[in-house]
């Protein structure tokens, strides 16, 4: 579209008349800044001085019917949709790179309705989660889904990609909490899931959504499960020397009807590292922050039995100060200046595995990065974050502080440490991610995770979405 | 990340026009990836300088004072919105935006003066009345500075910041000369000029063993102390009271009007959704001037979010804000209350 004006006109007049003038852009200034999330490879191209293929028309629509019109024009002319919520996502799925309509969801941003009996809330797939947090916690509610994106993400962009939080461990990831959602699925139709998740009426293809990050329908509602606030959150630190026997003890926490809010443990490196920088604390070993929230009685039951495991595999009770302080600060290791920066390369490289594999996992992808890429003193850190009754997810980063200036070279070399360590994680019996999602940078990898299911997922890709208009190139899907 | 709380962002919906989509303009300008044209500058103008996404930032990242120095720098170069130069040029000969009127020199000395401001004298006057009287009622009588003069911070957000100087020094000479110990402000916008910006932007120093406190302090102290008490308001219309444009900048004195406004109103007061630690602005400050589509929406949504709390008066103190949203607040079907003016209607 790009050397041809006169089409680009035609387009934008039947996008203005749908959605309003006033809620269509062309400006330079917006395709600039929406060609890029947060993922850090469009990060370094900008900060490198490259441009980024910007999306040809940013559209504000507001209801699931305007979304369905645009749809018909995108098919109709066979243009790219790029479904939009925060822009917050760390792996290009919201990358505009062949151009099109990019539909920024945040004016569909109401909170539909509250049940208080079920627990439950409408709302409508833009709202910032934040934002949706704060309205719930005016009612004593809460969407126990906190990320440390929370600020900047929508609801819906915590579905698309299977989005995890802080508390997954007690209460599940973004999935989890969903129990139905509108859709507008690629050629237009607006469908609604079925009012709950779990029933025997036939197959369970509401999770369809759940995942494909646009590539089948754009989220426009979701109905989520919600908590009361809890009366008591109480957390605590431990430390262990060995990291094996600290991941033993989550597993055995896990495994024996305790109910953690959070286990979040961080190897010897990350604990020198990120620990020592956002918290303060010089600690040699692997750093265990352990909470529990609830009724205050059996919260600190819970966390009392805990501690047993804990010191039998050899853990030392740091106190609650610790603990709190890693609840204070959770995000602030996701924030300049702490976070991980430019013109650093880095990347997390999560996964997640069932327990029995899960220290082969983190040992075999830890070598493979350190061993093979020695030469840029590529610093490999992990801490595991998001526990499940069957396995942990483990959240591995590297980080090359000097990579090479040159933006194709620094490029290369990313996509090269991805690979090592994609590969181990897959050869180990792990998951390309857990909760980050695929978009653009781990696009590769779904044929050789999927093996022979792969070609059913592009049944499915080429069902629902004939003209493969929506966001391609992500999860996997081409046109 | 601060989508959550940016006011402009919130009320456009546009990526561009967030604390991200602003650090990236200026960062892309930097690097060469964008010029500063008409759209550009839009952009860069477009920020509400109103410290929402710092107060909120998790690791106080003055993405506001890198704005300002970047529109600084764009105003140096002679860049800048044509509307820029012209409050400027308004800013430098009459010390205000609004009037052909140089501020009135500060006469006489007392123990307390009171900075007036250029909203005050010229937006909302009935403010400063009903302050005085207020003021009166318990024993102080201040000496009248900055009558009819900005202070400072418009002129900084403009991209000015020697005029911001020129602005702020020239009141705290008025102060100096009048002698007083105290200085009292209207608004919790004056106090923060006075407090932080002046050392954080400008690089000024607040005059060593001079107090800083808001009228609505002062008052709150005297009601709580039971030295000023009111007689309760035949009115029971809800009412919200909302907090002014920078009032999240100084978290210790949110409740202070609330507790005055309990004090007189005979209903329980309505909360608006954006209040407190995340109060948005009104639409006053430099975007009224730089870019008023946005200026107007944002007082729009402080209306809409008092009708969604069911209120049917909004009470505030600051003048600009109370010009601002009396402008709009018919749309709404709500009626723009002054809390000085209320106090001072209600005396005992």
């Amino acid at each position: 579209m790009e050397n041809n004006l006169f089409l680009t006109e035609m387009i934008r007049s039947e996008l203005s008349e749908i959605v309003g003038p006033d809620f269509v852009s062309v400006e330079e200034s917006d395709k600039f800044i929406y060609s890029t999330d947060w993922a850090w490879m469009p990060q370094m191209w900008l900060d490198r001085g490259m441009q980024l293929r910007p999306p040809d028309y940013i559209v504000h629509p507001g209801s699931a019917e305007e979304i369905s019109e645009i749809l018909e024009v995108a098919n109709k002319y066979r243009i790219p949709v790029i479904p939009w919520g925060g822009g917050s996502g760390t792996q290009g799925g919201a990358l505009p790179i062949f151009g099109g309509i990019l539909i920024d969801m945040k004016r569909m941003d109401k909170i539909i309705t509250i049940d208080e009996k079920s627990l439950t809330v409408t709302a409508q797939a833009g709202i910032i989660i934040a934002q949706l947090e704060w309205a719930l916690n005016e009612k004593g509610f809460m969407l126990p889904h906190y990320a440390a994106s929370s600020n900047c993400a929508t609801l819906g962009g915590a579905l698309a990609p299977r989005g995890t939080g802080t508390l997954s461990t007690k209460y599940g990831k973004a999935e989890d909490m969903v129990l139905s959602m509108q859709i507008v699925l690629p050629t237009g139709e607006i469908i609604r899931t079925p009012p709950v998740p779990k029933h025997a009426a036939g197959p369970d293809w509401f999770r369809l959504f759940l995942g494909a990050e646009g590539n089948f329908g754009i989220i426009t509602e979701a109905t989520m499960q919600l908590d009361y606030l809890p009366e008591a959150r109480l957390m605590r630190a431990v430390l262990f020397d060995d990291l094996d026997k600290a991941l033993e003890v989550g597993r055995l926490i896990m495994t024996h009807r305790l109910n953690p809010l959070v286990i979040r443990l961080y190897d010897r490196e990350s604990t020198s590292s990120q620990v020592k920088k956002v918290l303060g604390y010089e600690y040699d070993g692997a750093y265990m922050v352990l909470g529990f929230d609830g009724d205050p009685e059996i919260a600190a039951l819970q966390e009392k039995k805990a501690l047993v495991y804990c010191q039998q595999l050899g853990g030392r009770d740091l106190g609650r100060d610790p603990g709190e302080a890693w609840w204070e600060h959770r995000y602030d290791f996701y924030y300049p200046p702490k976070s991980l920066k430019l013109p650093w390369m880095y990347g997390t490289t999560e996964t997640v595995t069932t327990f029995d594999k899960i220290a082969n996992l983190y040992w075999a992808e830890k070598k493979a990065v350190e061993e093979g890429f020695a030469d840029w003193n590529v610093k490999f850190i992990a801490h595991f974050s998001h526990w499940f009754h069957w396995g942990v997810m483990v959240y591995s980063r590297f980080i090359i502080e000097e990579p090479p200036q040159d933006a194709q070279e620094a490029l290369r070399l990313h996509n090269r440490v991805w690979n090592a360590a994609m590969q181990a994680v897959i050869a180990n019996g792990g998951m390309i991610n857990e909760h980050h999602g695929v978009g653009l940078k781990l696009s590769r990898y779904m044929r050789k995770q999927y093996g022979e299911a792969w070609p059913l997922l592009l049944k499915i890709k080429k069902t629902i979405d004939p003209n493969g208009i929506m966001n391609p190139g992500k999860t996997g899907f081409g046109f | 990340m601060c989508r959550h709380v940016c006011p402009v962002g919130h009320v456009t919906r546009r990526e561009t026009l967030t604390p991200h989509g602003w650090g990236l303009t200026i960062a892309s300008v930097q690097r060469g990836l964008l010029v500063w044209n008409q759209d550009t500058l839009s952009v860069l103008y477009s920020c509400a300088d109103c410290g929402t996404c710092r107060a909120h930032c998790v690791t106080d990242q003055a993405l506001p004072d890198a704005i300002a120095a970047t529109r600084a720098e764009v105003a140096a170069q002679n860049l800048a919105p044509a509307a820029v130069y012209e409050v400027h040029k308004a800013l430098q000969e009459w010390s205000n935006p609004y009037e052909k009127q140089v501020p009135e020199i500060v006469k006489g000395q007392a123990e307390i003066a009171l900075f007036v401001g250029d909203d005050a004298k010229y937006l909302w006057p009935a403010a400063l009345e009903s302050a005085l009287k207020l003021l009166e009622t318990v024993g102080v009588k201040p000496v009248l500075i900055g009558v009819g003069r900005s202070n400072g911070y418009l002129a900084s957000s403009l991209g000015f910041p020697e005029t911001a100087k020129m602005l702020v020094q020239t009141t705290l000479n008025e102060l100096k000369a009048s002698g007083a110990r105290r200085m009292l402000v209207l608004t919790p916008g004056d106090h923060y000029v006075f407090d932080r910006f002046l050392n954080e932007r400008l690089e000024g120093e607040w005059p060593q063993g001079v107090e800083l406190q808001e009228v609505v302090s002062l008052l709150d102290e005297k009601f709580t102390a039971d030295l000023l008490k009111f007689k309760s308001s035949d009115d029971k219309r809800p009412y919200a009271y909302i907090d002014p444009t920078h009032s999240l900048r100084i978290p210790a004195r949110y409740d202070a009007p609330r507790r005055l406004l309990a004090g007189v109103m005979s209903t329980a007061g309505r909360e608006l959704f954006w209040r407190k630690e995340r109060a948005h602005p009104c639409g006053n400050g430099a975007l009224q001037f730089t870019n008023p589509h946005i200026s107007d929406h944002l007082t729009y949504a402080r209306l809409a979010d008092a009708q969604e709390a069911g209120a049917q008066i909004i009470v505030t103190e600051d003048p600009g804000c109370l010009s601002h949203l009396n402008r709009h607040a018919g749309r709404f079907g709500l009626h723009i209350q002054g809390l000085y003016e209320l106090l001072a209607d209600h005396l005992l």
